[in-house]
């Protein structure tokens, strides 16, 4: 194997990961070589979040687009949630194994754990959802004569500090917790890959420059900092891959 | 009968350069074991490849392999000298009457999906050395599966009216213009490695058209392109070493044999002697073709689109500027499975990847990841339309729906 460099060998072990699994074993004594069998038609596609399906209530869609709104808002700077569609990212995660914590331990017993300790709830992230918001707009009902969706901009950024610093609580719940929940999940939705609903567009990433994609920057390894004038492209491409 | 003398004279010559030997060197030759000589004249004739149920891990030779044609299946037959299922009762002159005539012990005709046609041109000695290894072999009782044909090519007396049409019993013939490293590398292609069975084009009956002489043939959706190496040859820019590097090694500068050839190179070819390779590269090489025909040109907005699509997915790989890594990722600037006439092989290697063979000499596993899951025949269709029309050698448009076509078969596998 003279006519290998170093940087090729190199090259070549990175691919080595890209090696796919195979359904057919051929005998390495036939010569069609040994090691890890091939087959062609497979890989491994990402998951596309839940497809179409929905987990929340037209209530509980419009309370959570509403929260998102006011997390990373659409201004002058700048859009927000609502151009990155960032409610369909949650309501698909929802309905998804994210939602129903399918792959997390949900036995007992249930502490308070500290800030660095992740989540805590005994109900998986769905069904927290789903308790918070009913209380939430029985909250703003109350105290503010509307469902959250409904209040101004100025009272939605109220109750979102208050739940965020504690001084709203509710019952089967902890608000905080919710809270830091849709904090996380929105800015996920702003920035993953528009194959998962959210950052619809690209918007997110057009926003911070972010190129998506990509992992071959083999053409910028001079550029030493300076910007990469590269549209982004998600996993399902970009609207340059169709003829105008 | 001139032909038939001419025949059977060259026959005798060819004997000895299917070999590998100069006549003067055939007594010290001849003392080989004519076992080993059969051995190794079966692997450059690659009968373990399609004598063997590689699908279903059968046993070496015993036969029972499914060969798609586009007529039906044809499944080969056990070559162990089993007496019941096997050749066991065989004689030599039948088993020479098989390869050169395409006719079985009992009389009956063979399907030419055996290479009878490309076998009618291997010398008696060598036949028979074959016959004697293959009796080498342990016997293994298999019995074959039925052909799945259709009427009447069940029938095997229709074979009798191809034969008629298309089978020329037609010795190999020594041309004495040119030298004897071109004679046997002409030979190994012709007689033994029956390259021609999958590089040359067929008519409607399955038949080599012989003015398609390894101008690129298709089998079971799969292209093999040509392997002409003269002037606008589709091996035009490859050097002869580079020929044998990819029939020994199973890598060269511009490509690397995937799942059919790389079937041939790891069973056959690669076991051969660097000289016998040459001299294939040798005869190769010396093939001229016809200049390709003007191309049409897509049009501006196809060109972009199919070259954003390039960009984003394939230049971490194969390069921005389309060179490659040779040795590694194929150049595609150059790629004369993507300018073929016929671009189902470079299609389909988009659609569902393909890795390179692996061989004893480079063991190494590469691979191109399938992109069926991700684009759309369109846009398979626009990057592969982009890539002839920037190509050297510049090639026309490709439509979606060939894409399609080859997306629903390899779905079906
Ligand atoms: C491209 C595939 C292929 C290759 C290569 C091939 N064969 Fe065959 N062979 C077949 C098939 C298929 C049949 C069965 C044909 C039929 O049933 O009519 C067959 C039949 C035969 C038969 C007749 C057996 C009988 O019972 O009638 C003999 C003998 C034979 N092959 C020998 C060989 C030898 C020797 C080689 C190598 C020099 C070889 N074959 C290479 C496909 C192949
Ligand atoms: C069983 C059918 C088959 C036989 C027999 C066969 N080939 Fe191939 N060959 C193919 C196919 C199909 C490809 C392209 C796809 C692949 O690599 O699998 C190919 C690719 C090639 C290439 C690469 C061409 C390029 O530019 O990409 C070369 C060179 C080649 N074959 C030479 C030969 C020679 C020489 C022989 C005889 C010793 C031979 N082949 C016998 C089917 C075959
Ligand atoms: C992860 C690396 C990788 C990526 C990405 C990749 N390829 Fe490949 N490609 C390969 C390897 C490996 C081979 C086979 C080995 C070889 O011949 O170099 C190959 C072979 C090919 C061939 C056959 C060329 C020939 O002449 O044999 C074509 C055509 C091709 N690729 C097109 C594409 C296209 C179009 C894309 C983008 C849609 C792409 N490839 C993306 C690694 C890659």
């Amino acid at each position: 194997m003279t006519h290998y460099t170093r940087r090729q060998t190199l090259r070549l072990m990175l691919m080595a990961g890209t090696a796919l699994a195979a359904s057919r074993v051929l005998a390495a004594e036939y010569g069609r070589g040994a090691g890890m069998p091939w087959s062609p038609m497979s890989g491994e596609v990402p998951y596309y979040g839940t497809g179409a399906d929905r987990f929340f209530s037209r209530d509980e869609r419009l309370a959570v687009a509403a929260i998102c709104a006011r997390l990373i808002p659409s201004d002058e700077d700048g859009p927000g949630a609502t151009e990155a569609d960032v409610v369909t990212f949650i309501d698909r995660q929802m309905a998804g194994f994210y939602g129903r914590a399918q792959h997390w331990y949900m036995q007992g017993p249930f502490a308070e754990g500290t800030s660095t300790q992740g989540y805590q709830s005994e109900h998986p992230p769905a069904m927290l959802y789903r308790l918070a918001l009913a209380e939430l707009d029985d909250y703003c009902r109350s105290q503010r004569g509307g469902a959250f969706a409904e209040l101004s901009e100025e009272d939605q950024d109220a109750v979102l500090t208050g739940l965020d610093e504690g001084e709203i609580a509710f019952e089967r719940v902890s608000a905080k917790t919710f809270f830091d929940l849709v904090l996380e999940n929105t800015v996920e939705g702003f920035f993953a890959d528009p194959l998962y609903g959210g950052n619809r567009d690209m918007v997110g990433w057009r926003y911070v420059g972010f190129p998506g994609t990509r992992y071959d920057y083999r053409d910028f390894v001079g550029h030493n900092g300076a910007a990469i004038p590269l549209e982004p492209v998600s996993l399902q491409g970009r609207p340059g891959w169709s003829q105008p | 009968m001139s032909r038939l003398r001419n025949a059977l004279l060259a026959g005798t010559f060819a004997g000895a350069l299917g070999l590998g030997i100069a006549p003067a060197a055939l007594a010290q030759e001849l003392s080989f074991s004519q076992v080993e000589r059969g051995r190794y004249l079966a692997t450059a004739s690659d009968c373990v490849a399609c004598h063997t149920d590689i699908e279903e891990g059968g046993k070496r030779y015993a036969g029972g392999r499914g060969l798609e044609t586009p007529f039906g299946t044809i499944y080969s037959s056990n070559l162990t000298p089993d007496e019941a299922t096997g050749l066991g009762r065989w004689s030599r002159d039948e088993f020479y009457r098989a390869l050169n005539e395409g006719i079985s012990r009992d009389g009956s005709h063979l399907y030419p999906a055996m290479p009878y046609p490309h076998f009618t041109k291997m010398s008696r000695e060598d036949a028979d050395a074959i016959f004697a290894y293959l009796r080498t072999l342990e016997p293994v009782t298999a019995e074959i599966p039925e052909n799945a044909l259709p009427f009447p090519l069940s029938i095997r007396m229709s074979v009798a009216g191809w034969k008629l049409l298309f089978f020329d019993k037609e010795g190999f013939a020594v041309d004495p213009d040119q030298s004897e490293e071109w004679n046997r590398g002409r030979y190994l292609v012709d007689a033994l490695a029956h390259c021609g069975a999958c590089h040359t084009g067929k008519n409607l009956l399955g038949a080599d058209k012989e003015d398609e002489y390894l101008r690129g043939g298709t089998l079971d959706n799969w292209y093999a392109p040509n392997i002409r190496g003269g002037v606008n040859g589709g091996l035009a820019d490859w050097e002869a070493e580079d020929i044998v590097r990819f029939l020994g090694e199973g890598r060269s500068r511009h490509t690397a044999p995937m799942q059919r050839m790389g079937e041939v190179v790891g069973l056959s070819t690669q076991h051969l002697r660097d000289e016998d390779l040459m001299a294939i590269a040798v005869y190769l090489k010396s093939l001229d073709d016809a200049p390709r025909e003007e191309a049409e040109t897509p049009s501006q907005a196809r060109f972009e689109t199919g070259e954003a699509i390039y960009f984003d997915n394939c230049a971490a790989c194969h390069s921005a500027d389309r060179s490659g890594v040779p040795y590694i990722f194929a150049p595609l600037d150059s790629s004369n499975k993507v300018t073929a006439e016929d671009p189902s092989t470079a299609i389909r290697i988009i659609l569902g990847g393909a890795r390179a063979q692996q061989t004893e000499a480079v063991p190494s596993q590469i691979a191109m990841p399938p992109f069926a899951w991700k684009l759309t025949d369109q846009q398979v269709a626009d990057v592969v339309t982009y890539l002839r029309a920037a190509s050297d050698r510049k090639a026309g448009p490709v439509s979606a729906g060939e894409v399609e076509d080859m997306r629903a078969h390899l779905q079906e596998k």
